[in-house]
């Protein structure tokens, strides 16, 4: 009895877990069908009518990489958009940081579990459109006619173009700004920070502020690739050759000479000459040094304004600095912007569209615009009035806006002023890391910024060579 | 499917087992028996182990592209790049380092502290064992916050605390942990080892409380004094645990990953990235290229394994067994 009792429930473990491996197989080709499914089960036994106006619902899946306080507002959003109509229902779940979303939609990728959208940063560009799955905007405008990528900032518009026009929706952007102590400024009698600085402008001013013993620190700057990009571009200077890689494929850097060279120099000697703490690679350390009051100036995301804004002073904001042998060019548009998956379905294609627009329709992007510190990508929104009102009791939030806005797009001939587009290559990503790891060769192992960069552009150019590699 | 095995084998198995076939028979049945068993475990085995092990060969094998998963067969231009990379070596001797500053400290931290607790401590006892033990329960993603507030450089409790106790004059003239090269090392090791110290201390002193109190109370009336004690009795008598000890600590510090993600994110430059975190970085973050992380992967498999095996070779032999 017992042994036959063990061979039963011996097999019928196996059984079991035979049959939970099995069961992943099966829907891997067709996931909206799959998301679909529940909705026809339940109306399955009703009347056919029903059935009719269940399968009309189309659910999507929308993956995103907003957590905390940022992530509750995207699901206020989609809350909205799920109530606004009944046809279609939006599923946002959140997948981690953007790389995790990414490596997730890899994987993905194998199962063909894919979302219907995801969000992905701005340097994962070139890369996303060479997964081959995206569908781009600009052939869902061709089609319906009804979205005009006019509404869009002009730099947040072409920064997600390309030469066929727009390919991914923006939906959260940013751009770097200073951060300043008022409180210290007044105290050291330095008069508020206008337009842009010059490199030796602003050490004129650290000179001040140290020299009045406001705070240990003039300045404070986490060493991530991303302000060393922002900085070259407001300074005018290429990462990429090929005119940022928008022209073709980038298979070089640029930023070992001229301007790139310039801007890295000024970022070290902050460190070296006192002006600012050694932080390393931080994006969050920056913060807890400029509030309590160690650092009179720090350079962070807009999207942190609301979080700045609550320090025990005063905060106001200024544009970023520019290096002396060039004038303010502007800033690249950082942040995000929501991808779309091409489904093969038309129908479920469309659904997901419609969702974007109404991500990036004015009345969303005030909300996320006003809890977050991204910017409103729309330009409509800009008008609104509740908006200007919002400006005017959040100056700082206007720095941002101005700051963009005010960003030389095109040059004064008309044409495109690439080095604010930003850089576009596949291995963005990587090639970033290596900006990283360049500060500390200069700051620890005693080469000079050129020689770091150098050695930086080195790697830098192989990775591109790979990775161009997969399209000879 | 499920259904008809269920349904099928069962009586199969009954009817043969009433056949008169004899012992070869039944020691045949026995065996299949015994593999059926197994089967379950196997087949999670093969699933989550041995087949990746075998898929991630085949990747190691490729270039693979940080979009879509095109892959290119590139033989062995993975190991041949990995070998002849600078900043590889350099992994291995952030890693080897971080071994060396952990297992050796943790291991003597641990028995120190076994030793101490097998005291009968009184009352005190339990609130002892369960403060040495928290960290383990901590996960290692809040350990890195915690230590990444203690040690930064402007507004960081120790560089205060060495302010307050005079050993600097301002804050800079502190170590600025995480931006210095080798103190960051440092400072990664001192977080890993405080987190490992917990697990370490209960395994020892498990050890330490299966001796005998005869061979203390022998020791005694030879008149061996306390350190006596602890060096012909103690330490080889709980030299089994050491040794287990020993060979977990070792992998566990080749493996370190979370205080290192947390912490330093592998710099300052590439001051704190070990092997894993390498791995890491180009499979999921920076190159994104699994063809290649599956190559390191496999060397440090590698390395894992050459280590264990010098360590039951060497160690192994002055290990006391009762």
């Amino acid at each position: 009895m017992n042994r036959k009792f063990a061979w039963f429930s011996l097999v019928l473990v196996l059984a079991m877990v035979l049959s939970a491996c099995a069961a992943p197989a099966a829907p891997a080709q067709a996931p909206a069908q799959e998301e679909a499914a529940p909705a026809k089960e339940e109306a399955a036994p009703a009347a056919k009518e029903e059935e009719a106006m269940a399968e009309e619902v189309i659910t999507l899946e929308f993956w995103h990489s907003m957590g905390g306080n940022l992530g509750e507002l995207v699901d206020e959003l989609v809350a909205r958009f799920n109530d606004s109509q009944d046809k279609i229902v939006v599923n946002a779940t959140y997948q981690g940081s953007y790389d995790d979303a990414f490596n997730k939609m890899q994987a993905a990728m194998e199962t063909g579990q894919l979302p219907q959208i995801t969000q992905n940063f701005d340097i994962a560009f070139q890369a996303m459109v060479d997964t081959g799955v995206v569908l781009p905007a600009w052939k869902m405008i061709e089609k319906y006619q009804d979205f005009d990528p006019e509404v869009l900032v002009p730099a947040v518009r072409e920064y997600y173009s390309d030469e066929n026009g727009l390919v991914a929706l923006a939906f959260n952007s940013s751009t770097p700004i200073l951060y300043y102590n008022a409180d210290m400024f007044e105290a050291a009698g330095v008069p508020d920070i206008e337009g842009s600085l010059s490199f030796s402008e602003f050490k004129a001013m650290c000179d001040k502020l140290m020299e009045a013993e406001v705070a240990p620190y003039c300045f404070t700057f986490g060493q991530v690739g991303w302000y060393f990009e922002q900085i070259l571009a407001n300074s005018g200077g290429l990462y990429f050759n090929n005119n940022n890689g928008r022209t073709g494929r980038a298979t070089a850097v640029e930023f070992n000479s001229g301007q790139g060279v310039e801007v890295f120099t000024f970022l070290n000697s902050l460190i070296q000459e006192g002006y600012a703490p050694n932080l390393g690679s931080t994006w969050t350390e920056t913060d807890s040094t400029f509030q309590t009051g160690q650092a009179a100036i720090e350079i962070d995301s807009t999207s942190d304004v609301s979080i700045i804004e609550k320090s025990d002073f005063p905060v106001k904001t200024a544009f970023i600095p520019h290096s002396d042998s060039s004038e303010r060019n502007g800033v690249i548009i950082g942040g995000a912007a929501l991808w779309l998956v091409d489904s093969g379905d038309e129908a479920i294609n469309k659904a997901s569209w419609e969702f974007m627009k109404f991500m990036a329709a004015p009345e969303q992007q005030i909300t996320w615009h006003t809890g977050s510190g991204y910017f409103p990508v729309n330009l409509k929104a800009h008008e609104d009035p509740r908006l200007q009102k919002f400006w005017e009791e959040h100056p700082n939030f206007r720095t941002a806006i101005d700051q963009l806005v005010t960003t030389k797009t095109f040059l004064d001939d008309g044409s495109l002023n690439y080095a604010v587009l930003g850089g576009r290559a596949g291995p963005f990503p990587a090639i970033r890391k290596l900006i990283v790891e360049a500060y500390s060769r200069v700051l620890n192992d005693g080469l000079t910024p050129q020689e770091a960069l150098d050695e930086a552009a080195e790697k830098a150019n192989e990775l591109l060579a790979e990775y161009n590699a997969f399209f000879e | 499917m499920a259904q008809s095995d269920a349904t099928t084998s069962q009586p199969t198995a009954s009817s043969l087992g009433a056949m008169p076939t004899g012992r070869r028979w039944n020691k045949l049945r026995a065996a299949v028996e015994g593999y059926l068993y197994l089967t379950p475990t196997l087949i999670g085995l093969t699933l989550f182990v041995f087949w990746p092990i075998v898929s991630s060969l085949n990747l190691s094998l490729q270039r693979i592209s940080p979009f879509g998963n095109r892959f290119r067969y590139v033989g062995l231009d993975n190991y041949i790049k990995t070998l002849t990379s600078p900043d590889y070596w350099e992994t291995v001797r952030v890693t080897l380092f971080f071994v060396l500053g952990t297992v050796p400290t943790g291991l003597i931290l641990s028995v120190a502290l076994a030793i101490a607790l097998a005291y009968p401590l009184g009352r005190m006892d339990p609130v002892y064992r369960t403060l040495i033990f928290v960290p383990v329960v901590i996960s290692s993603a809040v350990t890195g916050v915690l230590f990444k507030w203690l040690y930064h450089p402007v507004v960081g409790y120790i560089n205060y605390g060495l302010l307050q106790l005079g050993f600097i004059q301002t804050m800079q003239e502190g170590p600025n942990w995480f931006a210095d090269k080798t103190w960051a090392l440092v400072a990664v090791i001192v977080a890993t080892t405080w987190r490992q110290l917990g697990f370490n201390v209960i395994v020892a002193l498990a050890g330490v409380q299966n001796i005998d109190e005869s061979y203390y109370d022998a020791a005694k009336v030879d008149g061996a004094n306390a350190w006596q004690r602890i060096r012909h009795i103690t330490l080889p008598l709980i030299s089994p645990t050491l040794f287990f000890l020993l060979i977990i600590n070792v992998i566990y510090s080749f493996q370190a990953f979370g205080e290192i993600d947390v912490l330093t994110q592998g710099g300052p430059g590439r001051a704190t990235t070990n092997m894993v975190y390498s791995i890491y970085r180009i499979a999921f973050v920076d190159a994104r290229d699994r063809g290649l992380a599956s190559a390191q992967a496999y060397l440090l498999a590698l390395m894992i394994l050459i280590m264990s095996y010098i360590q039951f070779a060497t160690v192994n032999k002055r290990v006391h067994y009762q």
